[in-house]
């Protein structure tokens, strides 16, 4: 089986499982609710996919005639351009294109060993995972339980110092806190590998079942590759949650200091709840709603810190094969990938929007 | 707002503005400030910060009439000079070479000079540096770094400058490139097409944007649930991954970086304003205004559009700053600009490759991207604060 089909297998099954829980045990208006958000999430994913196509082949550039350099005779692209049916009249094109997205038929690479796309994925997709799962949930961390703190400590010192760690850490461009994470820890202090999944002699012995490797390494018991895996991860992680924590926090803390003026607060206040409790149990809890959301928002921004991470530091994901892509001039595999973006952030974002409707009570359409 | 006149938001403001006003100084004259052309190879390749070129030098005795190595030409029948060299370095080589070129030259005039020194090897800088001064040799040539550490010690000697003629190259303040080509320099001409791509994206982005969340919200209708179901969708596609295709597609120039970048903010002005307009289109006052009979346009531009302004004053400092990342991060990709361009991420992308050598290559273009963004965003912090009434004690 194709790693990429056992990954969505993964995936998939428990959020079947769980539409499903939702859509027996819930409310009229949560199952309402529901059904809106997946039919919005058909027409974004519609107007994504055209997007793509519109920047694709409607802008001026001929992928083909780049694709083939000066070497390529007119035979050549004419023959190139029959076989991807670009001759055809656009509106034919558009059809085909919006059909092939919805049935992940990518076609072939330009370039190389002309691979299925699907392929090439299958092994680059993984490893995006492998890294955007742990920099989110340390992005979380740091962003919900430091912004918590800031806003309990409002205006007194921590809070300002909290305040100006978030702002710092939004202005750093992702790409230069990389490379000077690179220059630190791996080239003066020579702590940690500043490139690649894993060590390449330990990576002959690990067995891939699903390419994410740090699950690989765990499933054959690789005690080796799993430590390997978890030391290359540790500066690409901390690159790409570190700069996402800064919005969290931002977030958290607006939220936290919204919610502690509200009366239930007051009335907690008043009956001598302690304000630590206040902060972290009471006001924390609400807070967290809005919060999730942003999670929806922020897959934008963490798809996008992933394609420079992924360059910084070698890491074979699918921002570094579109950047790879992009310039062999392999213009199928860069429309595949950015449509596996587009679909990508549909989805996650009606995940978020799906989960949020359960933990907000309030939430009814 | 008085009361937080004294805050640390006021204080955010303040010294962002002076800042940003500042940028915009050296990004309008970079020419006032920077010491060299951007693209001028001036130095040797790789010099670090402070450092100077090392080439020969020639150290002469104070108040000596020797200034060039040709000066110690003299007939052969008076004899030959004495040079004092440290052994091991490069610098015996060089004086032998750059002696024999002027030797041809003697040779094929009339002056009956000649040079053909006597090369005297020393263990040490100081063991030269003291035959010159006993006497012992003419003159010396060593490195000129050595020259400058020891420079202090030896206040009766003088250095004449390189013995082939060249000027010696450096210090420069934050060190040279890969092809030699002076950093700061380049970061100061960086600041200019920074400042273009971060102000002309998010204007386009603005001048786009307001008119079409106000409109949008003020009619509502298919028209609004229309424009919102692309806006959002743009909104929630990465902006780097969209930015890196359009620039794919239409090729390398910082008009096509702006257009790549400006259709990626057009979504939040016309959220936000959008959003605003809903709420300002159901005050009391509107209704006041519409019941004396006050025309739709004049409505929104009297009542609606005043009340979105600090907002988008807000999203615009936060923009810029967005904008300048996204170009910097493009560039850095090596898409959007003509590699030529002084440009802080084609600098990082250049560093990036001798990251094992040269660290001020990766240091400075970062800072200087971090500076110009905190001060935009440090901006947008402030002003959020100070306008946000949810946020203001009760």
């Amino acid at each position: 089986m194709q790693p990429i089909a056992l990954i969505a297998l993964i995936i998939g099954i428990p959020s079947a499982l769980l539409l499903a829980y939702v859509f027996i045990r819930g409310t009229t208006g949560l199952r309402r609710y529901i059904l809106t958000r997946i039919g919005l999430t058909i027409p974004m994913i519609f107007i994504l996919g055209s997007l793509v196509f519109f920047i694709m082949r409607v802008l001026p550039g001929d992928p083909v005639s780049s694709a083939l350099g000066p070497k390529g005779t007119p035979a050549m692209i004419e023959n190139i351009r029959q076989q991807l049916g670009l001759n055809d009249p656009l509106i034919v094109q558009y059809g085909r294109f919006l059909g092939n997205m919805v049935t992940l038929r990518f076609g072939n690479s330009l370039v190389g060993g002309h691979r299925p796309i699907i392929d090439e994925m299958s092994e680059r997709f993984p490893a995006t995972l492998e890294l955007i799962i742990p920099a989110s949930i340390l992005a979380l961390l740091i962003g919900v339980f430091g912004g918590a703190l800031s806003a309990s400590k409002r205006k007194k010192a921590p809070d300002f110092m909290l305040r100006i760690y978030a702002v710092v850490i939004y202005s750093l461009p992702i790409f230069w806190f990389g490379l000077v994470l690179q220059l630190v820890f791996g080239v003066y202090l020579h702590w940690l590998p500043i490139s690649g999944r894993i060590d390449p002699v330990i990576g002959t012995t690990l067995k891939t079942f699903t390419n994410i490797y740090s699950i690989d390494a765990l499933l054959s018991g690789n005690w080796p590759a799993l430590g390997s895996v978890l030391v290359h991860l540790i500066l690409p992680t901390a690159t790409l949650g570190l700069i996402q924590s800064g919005l969290f926090m931002r977030m958290t803390r607006i939220n936290v200091i919204e919610t502690m003026q509200e009366d239930f607060i007051r009335a907690a206040r008043a009956r001598g709840i302690r304000e630590r409790v206040l902060t972290y149990g009471h006001a924390l809890k609400n807070a967290m709603i809005p919060v999730i959301t942003l999670i929806g928002l922020q897959v934008a921004i963490l798809l996008a810190g992933a394609v420079l991470t992924e360059t910084v530091f070698s890491w074979p994901g699918m921002g570094s094969y579109l950047v790879e892509r992009i310039s062999a001039r392999d213009y199928n595999a860069v429309q595949s990938v950015i449509t596996v973006f587009a679909m990508l952030v549909a989805l996650i974002s009606l995940a978020v929007d799906v989960i949020y409707s359960l933990v907000d009570p309030r939430v009814r359409y | 707002m008085g009361r937080h006149w004294y805050g640390v938001d006021w204080w955010f403001v303040v010294v962002s503005s002076v800042a940003v006003i500042g940028f915009m100084i050296v990004a309008i004259f970079p020419g006032l400030f920077a010491p060299y052309s951007p693209d001028a190879l001036v130095g040797p390749r790789f010099l670090a910060p402070g450092q100077i070129q090392i080439a020969s030098v020639l150290i002469v005795p104070q108040g000596s009439n020797i200034q060039q190595l040709k000066d110690l030409a003299m007939p052969e029948s008076v004899g030959r000079a004495h040079i004092a060299v440290v052994q091991g370095q490069p610098t015996a080589g060089d004086v032998n070479a750059q002696a024999q070129s002027i030797d041809q030259q003697l040779q094929a005039g009339t002056s009956g000079l000649r040079l053909r020194p006597i090369i005297d090897r020393y263990a040490s800088v100081q063991e030269a540096m003291q035959a010159v001064i006993d006497g012992t040799d003419d003159v010396a040539v060593i490195q000129s770094t050595d020259w400058t550490a020891i420079q202090s010690q030896y206040p009766t000697l003088v250095e004449t400058g390189s013995i082939t003629g060249e000027k010696i190259a450096g210090p420069f303040a934050l060190g040279t490139n890969d092809i030699g080509q002076d950093l700061l320099s380049r970061l100061l001409w960086g600041t200019r097409i920074a400042l273009i791509i971060g102000f002309s994206s998010a204007l386009i982005s603005l001048f786009v944007g307001v008119p079409l969340g106000l409109f949008a919200g003020f009619v509502g209708g298919t028209f609004d649930r229309l424009l919102s179901l692309l806006m959002d969708s743009l909104y929630a596609f990465p902006g780097l991954i969209l930015a890196i295709a359009i620039t794919a597609v239409l090729g390398p120039s910082i008009l096509n970086i702006i257009v790549a970048i400006s259709v990626l903010y057009i979504p939040t002005y016309y959220r936000i304003v959008r959003g605003q307009t809903l709420s300002v289109k159901e005050e009391v006052y509107i209704e006041a205004a519409r019941s004396i009979g006050s025309k739709r346009s004049e409505i929104l531009r009297r009542y609606v559009f005043p009340n979105v302004i600090p907002s988008v004053a807000i999203i615009f400092s936060v923009n810029v700053a967005d904008a300048i990342l996204t170009g910097a991060g493009l560039s850095f990709l090596g898409l959007g600009l003509p590699p030529t361009i002084a440009d802080w991420g084609i600098d990082l992308a250049r560093g990036q490759r001798f990251i094992q050598t040269a660290w001020w290559m990766i240091t400075f273009p970062g800072l200087a991207i971090l500076a110009v963004v905190l001060a935009f965003t440090l901006m947008g912090e402030g002003l959020t604060e100070i306008f946000n009434p949810k946020l203001r004690d009760r």
